[in-house]
């Protein structure tokens, strides 16, 4: 099955690259994301393996689910996001042939088990969306591709630094592979560990998106297209994320945990004032959407540092936040399109324009700032009590000032563009056609499923997430 | 004749935070890349094995030639020849950049108390030549100058591959370069791109995004 995921966007993208056609693009896009879900879902079943590089493992599997969803949703939203773009058929060609690759190199580095390999999947990762983030062609989305790509660069060269430490301090394993490091991990010489997790933590941390190095992330999240925006937050963020918590894990069996602890902490903390801090007083709604993303990367890695209960709390708050951000910048795409305006002030009439989108756009609200009975309630909650249990009040006191500051602000935002007034009546309205089924179907299938995990989570995605949280 | 050759590596370091001409830039990098291949052969014990190969191909070809060819190219076409008004003056990068090796050796030598298996020389100079690469990023105003103390960057972790080239798998060796080739390249792209937006190739003029 693995190799199938490979293949596919490789094959496919040079068939595309002669063919040159709106329709036929969509269907690739459409096809690659139906194949992902079915090989996902044989995945649950029987853990697949190709080569010694690519294995399914009970941590990455969840990732990997994620990604097909998001991936699925994400494809189908692409048929009325094209219907509706003017580009070019071959800019639109280029653009599919850099989505198909960009997914098949995020799968690289979910599946690879080897550290190196992995790190070259994720730099493959900034080279195939920076195009994308590139599609409007308009002079800020210029400057925000080459901000990604040149900060990325460097992130990711900072990364391969601790790659090369952890190697030295490993000089008697003489492999890269997690497994092997895992298992000899007591033979690791802990100055190079040490001195190796900053590097890894600045530098995966910069394509995850935590402050204080995610310069890149509001810039690139407004200015790619709303299908890519979404792709890059619900998807991107958790190769990188998956990357950390590997080398965590080592620090962990190294016995050096409370050093990591320490510094996750920190970087999450950091990040959760930056959201508190830019979000209050935000013009432009998705950017907004991408201090939200940061804020809940930041939340996540708290999570993992708090550990126990944090751990499983971590685990469903990624495969929540991925979901219910993804929705969220879908609907901002709508909001978008309606009103060719991305300043929250220039947003008139919004319920009246579109009702749909409107009551869409609060659902989403509610679900990322952790309403009940949508799962991010519950994995904020456990985060809390787990930090109450183990005695961190401090932690737990900014940690609940923060939230309630980044809820506040994005609430003010959030309802004056849903109870906005319409000046003047618009007086061509478009017509509607079936494509437009399409700009909601995603968010109400994502917004479904978090409903059903929030009030029941199935025995299979509670066994998953429990077996994750493991490591 | 080893440590003689990193040593003039660092020494290249200091001479480009303190000149203002672009073309020096390439030409340091092109002194970088020949450095780095006489490195490899110097060290190099198996000269008839694929990775000694791909090692030559990757510092001769790649670093010496076709990257600073390739900025070059990029310079001529833009014409763009000096950088102007850095934001700091070319007195205090030298200071800054000794302070920079200074650290960098400080780091080693505790390198050689804590961890013995490595070359301190290796370790301290290529630790010093990725913080002065960054510096150079920071300091400087125009975009080619970035991408360039970004290449810089690069050799220095080059260096530091270099002193466990027995335990990085080809593999990962591959990628990098690839990696690195790809990068240049959408570098230059974009690079042309933000000089035909903005007719001007200065940080100061991307500042259109933020809060």
């Amino acid at each position: 099955m693995i190799p199938m995921l490979f293949l596919y966007p490789v094959i496919v993208s040079l068939i595309l690259f002669f063919i040159n056609s709106k329709l036929i693009n969509i269907l690739a896009l459409l096809g690659y994301s139906a194949i992902y879900l079915a090989c996902t879902a044989t995945f649950f079943f029987a853990p697949a393996e190709f080569t010694t590089y690519f294995k399914t493992d009970t941590l990455n599997i969840i990732f990997i689910a994620i990604l097909a969803l998001v991936f699925f949703g994400v494809a189908v939203y692409n048929i009325y996001f094209s219907y509706h773009s003017n580009e070019i058929p071959q800019r639109h060609t280029r653009y599919t042939i850099c989505f198909l690759l960009f997914v098949c190199s995020m799968t690289g580095a979910l599946l690879s088990t080897n550290l190196g390999l992995f790190w070259v999947f994720i730099e493959a990762t900034t080279l195939t969306s920076a195009p994308l983030i590139f599609y409007d062609r308009t002079k800020s989305s210029l400057e925000a591709a080459w901000k990604y790509i040149f900060i990325c660069s460097i992130g990711i060269s900072l990364a391969f630094v601790g790659i090369i430490l952890i190697s030295m301090g490993s000089a008697q394993i003489n492999s890269l592979y997690f497994a092997d490091l895992y298992a000899n991990s007591s033979k690791i010489n802990l100055f190079w560990l040490k001195l190796s997790f900053p590097f890894i933590i600045i530098g995966f941390g910069t394509k995850m998106g935590i402050a204080p190095v995610h310069a890149w992330l509001p810039d690139a999240h407004s200015e790619a297209p709303s299908p890519v925006s979404a792709m890059l937050s619900g998807t991107l963020l958790n190769c990188a994320l998956l990357g950390i918590i590997r080398i965590y894990k080592l620090i962990d069996t190294a016995g050096l945990i409370y050093y990591g602890k320490t510094l996750l902490i920190i970087m999450g903390m950091i990040s959760l004032l930056v959201s508190a801090v830019y979000v209050v007083k935000i013009k432009n709604y998705k950017r907004m959407l991408a201090y939200s993303s940061i804020e809940n990367m930041g939340i996540i890695s708290i999570a993992i540092a708090i550990g126990s209960t944090g751990l499983f709390a971590a685990m469903l708050h990624t495969l929540a936040h991925s979901l219910a951000k993804a929705s969220f910048f879908l609907t901002a795409g709508n909001i978008l399109y309606k009103f060719k305006s991305k300043d929250i002030n220039n947003i008139h009439g919004l319920l009246k324009n579109d009702k749909f989108s409107a009551w869409l756009w609060v659902l989403c609200f509610l679900c990322i700032t952790g309403f009940p009975p949508f799962p991010l309630f519950l994995t904020k909650f456990l985060i809390i009590k787990q930090m109450y249990v183990s005695g961190n009040y401090v932690i737990l006191l900014l940690f609940v000032v923060f939230l309630t500051i980044i809820m506040a602000g994005m609430s003010v935002s959030v309802f004056k563009m849903f109870f906005s007034v319409e000046h003047h009546h618009h007086k061509h309205a478009p017509d509607k056609n079936i494509y437009d089924l399409f700009a909601y179907l995603p968010q109400c299938v994502f917004i479904f499923i978090l409903i059903v995990t929030g009030i029941y989570m199935p025995s299979f995605v509670h066994k998953l997430i429990s077996l994750s949280s493991k490591f | 004749m080893k440590n003689f050759v990193i040593v003039l590596f660092g020494l290249t370091m200091i001479h480009v935070s303190s000149t203002s001409r672009i073309e020096a830039y390439v030409k340091t990098l092109a002194m970088q890349g020949i450095l780095l291949f006489t490195m490899v052969v110097v060290d190099n014990k198996d000269y008839f094995g694929l990775n000694f190969l791909f090692l030559v191909i990757e510092t001769l070809v790649f670093k010496a030639i076709i990257i600073p060819w390739f900025l070059m190219k990029i310079i001529r076409k833009n014409e763009i020849f000096r950088e102007i008004e850095p934001n700091i003056p070319a007195f205090w990068s030298i200071v800054i950049s000794s302070l920079i090796f200074g650290f960098g050796f400080m780091l080693s030598y505790l390198s050689i108390i804590l961890a013995q298996d490595v070359n301190p020389l290796y370790f301290g100079i290529s630790i010093s030549t990725m913080i002065t690469g960054l510096f150079i990023i920071i300091t400087r105003k125009k975009i080619i100058t970035h991408i360039m103390g970004y290449m810089m960057l690069e050799n220095g972790i080059f260096l530091l591959t270099l002193s466990l080239i027995n335990e990085m798998p080809l593999i990962v060796s591959l990628g990098v370069l690839l990696d690195v080739f790809i990068g240049i390249y959408l570098f230059g792209l974009f690079f042309n791109k933000i000089q035909a937006t903005y007719e001007k190739t200065h940080i100061d003029t991307l500042t259109y995004l933020k809060d």
